[in-house]
């Protein structure tokens, strides 16, 4: 079993939270090992109440011209922040988020937001569930049927929207399957609709062939005999565990550990929990070469600055509005394929606004003047800390809540000097003179490094 | 073209060495007149391209319609667009009724479209092709830098050590494309407003220090690059953009934007070389007829009030607009009234220095592959040949080096080779070193056998040095030329073929 070293702690905190608190912190280590700590970060959790009663409501055009699609739209994502704000010792929103962006959806054109909280919880509720059964219900899901033209697709002449997503990005992986296996699943899949909230099958509109050959194996397929065979193939167990690997672990796979999660994943009959579990306990996914190399993602960075800040009432229309910037709007992922992650987080312009972002929860206001509520109360922060009146320990207490890797010397005096401005580090008490301004810069300044943007 | 006899091709020597100024209407007189501005309006100099991406696999047939094809109709009972809505271009093909500013801009001699552009074993996953197009890999293989970014390392080979004045490239947008993708990392400078970028870059600083050497460091080593690279131009693209100006207004849309936003940097001496826009919602798998419409309106305006501004700034000449999608779609319209994923399709290029018309043959509506997809007729890496050796100045061996060889240039633009048969039956590529100050080779390839002269001029239009003039069977040839005696300055390297055509390159000695 991999060492309770705070480094580990700290490493596996960073990959299964949204960024985590002193608090945090402190609880995570109680835990006394790391299996304890996987186990508890893996309990189930009950389902969280819906953000409002718009969700059991049936999708009606008004809905959209008088804009309450999009203000619900609005009030569901900030609900589901706030999960991941509050989420303390739980992988579960990181799971929602990693299946939200594998099953991915568009707000765009699923424009009710009814159906995307239906398929929000249906990800919840299989978070720590079985994958193969998630698969099963994700076909027919109406989000998923509007998304991918699933609804009214009819068996003679099918739209193969979905069976290509479904073989290519949720399954198999590219390469995996033909176009005529593409074909034959269309078939397979077609016949149902959305009406109202709900999904119906219609045999009138499915194929009429009495088989289909779908890899080589000739059946009269449905959606469960499908995902069943697709589940048969070895790709598929492959293709999801490399997928995870890429998320918590490094964005290039080690293909021999994929490999063993692989045998984890068929053995343990697709069942995540086990899976991750193996994965998280593995010596693996502790080596020092994989810590601090993941770029943050946005709604990591987002809701896990406010946590290092330890915001009690963080702006959640600030976090609405810069996830847009960011290119994370939830819901919104840029295509079927979700977002790839890593470094195509980072551009100019989006490396430069991480940077504003941060800035705003310290300055109160954005880079455009639009205030920011809830902002850093920063001397009652900061005197949380136990070394708050010795500020070379504090700035390397700092250091080590804020940072994955260890900071260059360089850096590091940088910084000290920032905070000192002026001062000798025997002269330092958060009571001096502009204390706040001090303490202020040193974490504008802490926060744009490039350091920060990793995880 | 034309071919000349030998006494043409004599006169035309002598002209070439004494007849500075004569004005021969053969000659449109660029590599000899005597200003120095014969730099600043050759060929490659200053010269832009602006892509439009359309993300999501535009459905070229409905885009560029045969709409005197019986089968295009049978195909699509309920998507296909009449005869007598489409706006005629040439050769019984159409355009979208939408289109209406791209018609008119093809009937001024602007715009040339490449039908039926493709490759082998086409792909239809939106990801793949679109990987496929940007990095101009073959289909069975991956490659993780793009063609673009691999011009822009020939062009910048100090990159990342030293960043040039000006950014190489700019995307328009937020997630840098892998078009721009290089081993030496990423070319381009990602935005979408010059003056909120300057705005935020304010507040962070440049570092020297070295990134630790593990993992998180190659990380970190890539942070770096973008935040320094953001620094760095970040002043100059709000500078360049406040001086510059758009005359032209255009509609309200993001493609607009983000084309106003290129007039004006352009306009205002930014000196990038390639520019991205992008456009998306272009996967019409259900109830395509509305939403196509609007999509290529949108372009087609879009495109049109660029086209419009750059003029009325007097920038046109140098500015191509070039259009791609990651594949075609179906020729049959699926059971939901749109479009699957496809294979081949037309690409649009926009420009005073385009030939305007189509090229290759109307889609083939009658054999297609087991897919029943579309056969393509040129391959895309074609396009991007012509465009990167006859716009964007580059030679034919830095193009080769881009791509999986030596792909054949189409008649797209007004200096490209004319036909498809005749290309290039003399080529001259970049003297190297350039700029020189011992000696220099220069190299030269002859497509077909014939009587060629090779020969250094200066600025003045006197006659330095006759290199070659002989008769050349078919092959790549190389001269080395001891340049050490030479005064400073401009030179212009003269390659002529009794094929009739002529090359001119720049040479600098210092």
């Amino acid at each position: 079993m991999p060492e309770f070293s705070s480094q580990n702690i700290k490493h596996l905190l960073n990959r299964t939270l949204f960024g985590f608190s002193k608090e945090d912190y402190f609880m995570a280590s109680a835990e006394g090992s790391i299996s304890s700590l996987v186990k508890k970060l893996l309990q189930d959790k009950s389902i969280p109440e819906a953000p409002n009663s718009w969700v059991s409501t049936t999708p009606a055009q008004i809905q959209q011209d008088n804009g309450s699609a999009s203000t619900w739209y609005k009030e569901f994502t900030i609900w589901w922040n706030q999960l991941m704000f509050k989420e303390s010792l739980s992988i579960r929103e990181k799971m929602v988020l990693f299946l939200h962006n594998h099953f991915s959806n568009e707000r765009d054109k699923v424009n009710y937001p009814q159906y995307m909280y239906q398929q929000n919880q249906l990800l919840r509720k299989f978070a720590l569930g079985n994958f193969k059964q998630l698969a099963k219900e994700i076909c027919t899901d109406p989000s998923m049927l509007i998304y991918l033209d699933g609804n009214n697709s009819r068996g003679p002449q099918p739209n193969e929207n979905f069976a290509r997503e479904l073989f290519e990005l949720f399954t198999l992986g590219i390469g995996n399957y033909s176009e005529t296996d593409i074909k034959q699943a269309a078939k397979a899949v077609s016949g149902w609709q959305v009406k109202g909230l709900e999904s119906v099958f219609d045999s009138t509109r499915w194929y009429k062939e009495t088989t289909l050959t779908i890899f080589g194996k000739t059946a009269q397929f449905t959606v469960n005999s499908l995902i069943d065979l697709v589940f048969e193939q070895k790709a598929t167990a492959e293709f999801i565990c490399r997928k995870l690997y890429k998320e918590f672990v490094y964005y290039k796979p080690n293909e021999a550990f994929v490999q063993e999660m692989a045998t984890v994943f068929k053995v343990n009959n697709f069942e995540l929990k086990p899976l991750l579990e193996f994965l998280l306990t593995s010596e693996e996914f502790y080596k020092a070469s994989y810590q601090g190399s993941k770029i943050k993602n946005p709604q990591e960075l987002i809701i896990g600055t406010c946590k290092l800040l330890e915001l009690p009432k963080p702006d959640a229309n600030n976090w609405y509005e810069m996830a847009i910037i960011l290119q994370m709007q939830l819901f919104n992922p840029p295509n079927v394929a979700g977002w790839p992650g890593q470094r195509n987080w980072i551009s100019s312009t989006t490396y430069s606004f991480r940077g504003g972002f941060t800035d705003s929860l310290i300055n109160g206001k954005r880079y455009n003047g639009a205030a920011v509520t809830g902002k850093l109360d920063t001397l009652p922060y900061i005197r949380t800390f136990l070394n708050a009146e010795k500020v070379d320990l504090l700035v390397e207490d700092y250091f080590f809540y804020a940072f994955p890797i260890p900071l260059s010397k360089t850096r590091k005096d940088q910084l000290l000097q920032t905070i000192l401005s002026g001062t000798i580090v025997s002269n330092w008490t958060t009571y001096i003179a502009m204390a706040d301004t001090r303490v202020n810069s040193f974490l504008k300044a802490l926060m744009r490094l490039p350091e920060f943007q990793l995880c | 073209m034309k071919k000349i006899n030998r006494k043409e091709f004599l006169h035309q020597i002598s002209l070439l060495t004494g007849g500075m100024g004569m004005g021969l209407s053969n000659f449109d007189a660029k590599a000899y007149t005597s200003t120095p501005l014969a730099f600043t309006q050759n060929l490659a100099a200053g010269n832009v391209l602006v892509i439009i991406q359309m993300s999501g696999g535009n459905d070229g047939l409905n885009t560029v319609i045969p709409a005197e094809d019986d089968l295009y109709f049978s195909a699509r009972p309920t998507i296909s667009i009449k005869k007598e809505v489409a706006l005629p271009v040439e050769n019984g093909m159409y355009l979208h009724p939408s289109m209406t500013g791209l018609k008119k801009l093809f009937d001024d001699d602007k715009v040339s479209i490449v039908q039926n552009v493709g490759y082998a074993n086409p792909n239809r996953s939106h990801f793949r092709a679109t990987d496929i197009w940007n990095s101009a890999s073959d289909s069975g293989t991956i490659w993780d830098d793009g063609w673009a970014g691999r011009y822009l390392s020939q062009i910048y080979p100090e990159f990342p050590i030293k960043l040039p004045k000006h950014p190489m490239a700019i995307q328009l947008g937020s997630v840098e494309s892998l078009l721009f993708q290089s081993h030496r990392g990423g070319f381009a400078t990602v935005f979408d407003d010059p003056n909120l970028f300057y705005q935020l870059v304010n507040g962070s600083v440049a570092d020297n220090d070295l990134p630790p050497a593990t993992l998180a460091g190659e990380e970190l080593a890539f942070l770096k690059q973008i935040a320094s690279a953001s620094l760095q131009y970040s002043t100059i693209i709000k500078d360049t953009a406040n001086k510059g100006k758009n005359i032209q207004s255009y509609p309200n849309t993001s493609l607009s934007k983000q084309l106003s936003i290129v007039a004006k940097l352009i306009s205002g001496g930014l000196e990038t070389p390639i520019y991205l826009a992008n456009i998306g919602g272009f996967d019409t798998h259900a109830n395509q007829i509305n939403s196509h419409a609007n999509l290529l309106k949108t372009l087609s305006d879009a495109i049109t009030n660029f086209q419009i501004d750059i003029q009325n700034l007097g920038l046109a000449d140098r500015v191509c607009v070039m259009t791609y999608s990651e594949f075609g779609r179906r020729v049959n319209q699926n059971g939901t009234a749109g479009t699957d994923h496809g294979t081949a399709a037309p690409m649009i290029f926009v420009g005073n220095s385009v030939k305007s018309g189509l090229i290759g043959s109307n889609p083939n509506l009658k054999v297609l592959d087991s897919s029943g997809d579309l056969k393509y007729q040129f391959d895309f890496r074609q396009t991007y040949t012509t465009v990167l050796r006859d716009h964007l100045g580059a030679t034919n061996s830095s193009a080769a080096s881009l791509f999986t060889g030596n792909f054949e240039r189409l008649p797209i633009f007004k200096s490209s080779p004319d036909s498809i048969s005749d290309a290039g039956s003399i080529d001259l590529a970049n003297p190297w070193p350039n700029p020189a100050s011992i000696s220099t080779f220069i190299q030269y390839t002859v497509h077909q056998s014939q009587e060629v002269f090779l020969a250094i001029y200066d600025l003045s239009g006197k006659l330095i040095n006759v290199l070659v003039h002989e008769i050349k069977v078919k092959g790549e040839y190389n001269v080395s030329i001891d340049v050490s005696g030479w005064n400073k300055g401009h030179y212009i390297v003269t390659l002529l073929g009794s094929s009739g055509k002529r090359m001119t390159k720049n040479l600098m000695i210092n």
